[in-house]
């Protein structure tokens, strides 16, 4: 196996007494798309907080393409290619949605080549997304679905290596939720990005990725195939502790 | 977004306004010289506060820094080495204390940097007592009127240039950026830091040079005049009663404010203060995104038609 793009190795992150990450292990590959998921309250985004510098962790080694870059600042992470979206979508509201998409290139970009040269020009990102015409828009206009969008342009302008996805399909129909997917698997493809994606409706994203991690209270419980995953019994103990999840999770 | 129309309409400005001390009455020039320091002083300050929302409240202790440059360096220095070095002093001191205040948001900051001009006013007043023994400093041979109109007139339009030029630049989306969501420009490769103290810097040096450049129109230059609050707020109303994230915005309302101030003093000299206070309180409610909302308005009326 080639070096890891992005290692993670015993990250914890401690909010007072309570732990949300303890010790948690990831390695994500160049090119690889990993499915992040766990129940309501498990540290999955507290994670992405750290895997992106947004919080530094209270222990252990976060390392981005060779450089070790643990309790350093977020656009440090930014500058080094990890990219990502947040759980609600947040756009630059009062900026047209070329000047979002430009941003990230404009900085986070702005020094590494990026292996997909279309993606230069904030106008390809905006026409890869969709968002085409509605380049001379307000971001904090557009649709709650179209913001999401956006903010996934926004993170690929940056030249991503590797692009952090928290919940792309919150709030989306069955249909919107599949195209969402089938987008993902695009950039990763087209692009060569590797991709960790959050998602809370776990059986769409177990069809689209080759590898899940399942975080439980703060720890990593199971990390490997998506079919061996969801037949794993702590992963099915951990869900089903929480009503509902148990059919979500049935392949 | 090119800032070369605004450049060339600042050239054809300063062109315009720069006869003046030939050709209008010492009344007419006085209330110019207002107006054009009241411009430097809101750009300047919309530059920075309009664009990242750090709502500043230093701008008196720049321009007090500025003006007690000129004081000491008063017969020494040539004048206009003395509005530099006021410039830079106080962007020194903003680049200090922005290190140390900008991780502040919101009331906090605000509350900060209006201490800051209190406790600069205090450290002169006591450094002036204990090593020079005196209260105040007299200018003694203050340089010609038009020297300093057209100083004040050539900071102004230097401060318009430079916000125009900001605005249009990497720097000028990185403030924005900070101003919107800060932590999302952070992820998105914007060091945040270190632009709010080199925005916060820049700001400071026009407040200084103002100050610098205006003091010697004070015959008697002491702490509680040139370290008046009355400038900052001024200057901070007339930047959002314009629309501090506009470039015309400030321009316009100081040019307003500073007639409507000189018109309702010599009208109301008693009541002058009331009607400024209840326009404003009016401007807030039914205007609360400045003068140049009501521009904005018109344009998207326009294009929507």
């Amino acid at each position: 196996m080639p070096e890891a793009l992005l290692s993670a190795r015993a990250i914890t992150v401690r909010f007072g007494g309570l732990v949300a990450c303890d010790g948690v292990d990831l390695e994500v590959h160049p090119g690889e798309l990993v499915g992040l998921i766990g129940p309501n309250g498990a540290g999955k985004t507290t994670f992405f907080h750290a895997l992106s510098g947004v919080i530094a962790p209270d222990a252990g080694r976060l390392v981005v393409g060779g450089a070790d870059l643990t309790g350093r600042a977020a656009h440090v992470f930014a500058r080094h290619g990890v990219a990502r979206t947040f759980q609600t979508p947040r756009v630059f509201r009062d900026m047209s949605a070329l000047d979002n998409v430009r941003f990230g290139l404009e900085f986070a970009g702005r020094r590494r080549v990026h292996a997909h040269d279309a993606f230069d020009d904030p106008r390809a990102i905006l026409g890869f997304l969709g968002l085409g015409e509605a380049a001379a828009v307000p971001a904090g206009a557009l649709t709650p679905a179209r913001q999401r969008l956006l903010e996934i342009g926004m993170a690929l302008a940056a030249r991503p290596r590797v692009l952090l996805l928290d919940e792309v399909a919150a709030g989306l129909t069955h249909t919107e939720l599949e195209a969402s997917a089938a987008l993902i698997r695009r950039v990763r493809d087209q692009l060569g990005v590797a991709v960790v994606w959050i998602e809370h409706a776990v059986r769409v994203l177990m069809d689209h990725v080759e590898r899940v991690a399942v975080l439980h209270q703060g720890r990593k419980i199971a990390d490997g195939d998506p079919r061996a995953v969801s037949r794993d019994p702590a992963v099915i103990e951990a869900y089903l502790g929480e009503e509902g999840e148990p059919e979500r999770l049935a392949a | 977004m090119t800032p070369r129309p605004t450049l060339v309409a600042t050239a054809i400005a300063a062109a315009l306004l720069a006869p003046a001390p030939w050709v209008a009455s010492d009344f007419a020039l006085s209330l110019m010289l207002s107006c054009l320091m009241y411009v430097g002083l809101a750009v300047s300050w919309a530059m920075f506060s309009g664009a990242t929302n750090y709502l500043s409240l230093a701008t008196a202790a720049f321009f007090g820094i500025g003006a007690y440059v000129t004081a000491w360096g008063h017969g020494t220095l040539p004048y206009a080495l003395a509005v530099a070095l006021g410039g830079l002093a106080a962007t020194i001191f903003a680049t200090a204390v922005g290190a140390a205040v900008l991780h502040l948001r919101g009331a906090y900051f605000a509350v900060l940097t209006f201490g800051l001009g209190e406790l600069v006013r205090h450290a002169i007043t006591y450094a002036e007592k204990t090593w020079a023994k005196t209260v105040g400093r007299v200018i003694t041979e203050p340089p010609a009127p038009e020297v300093v109109y057209l100083t004040v007139l050539a900071l102004a339009m230097l401060a318009v240039a430079t916000a125009a030029a900001v605005r249009a630049s990497r720097f000028g989306l990185a403030l924005a950026g900070i101003g919107s969501d800060e932590e999302r420009a952070r992820t998105l490769g914007v060091n945040t830091r270190a632009t709010k103290i080199a925005g916060f810097a820049l700001a400071a040096f026009f407040a200084g040079a103002l100050g610098a450049a205006v003091a010697v129109r004070w015959t008697y230059i002491e702490p509680a005049s040139v370290f008046n609050p009355f400038i900052g707020f001024q200057t901070v109303l007339i930047a959002m009663v314009g629309g501090a994230h506009t470039l015309i915005g400030p321009i316009a309302s100081a040019v307003v404010f500073s007639v409507l101030t000189e018109v309702l003093r010599l009208q109301f000299p008693y009541a002058y203060l009331i009607t400024l206070g209840a326009l404003l309180i009016l401007l807030v409610l039914y205007l609360p995104g400045g003068i140049a909302s009501v521009f904005e308005r018109w344009k998207w009326a326009r294009s929507h038609a």
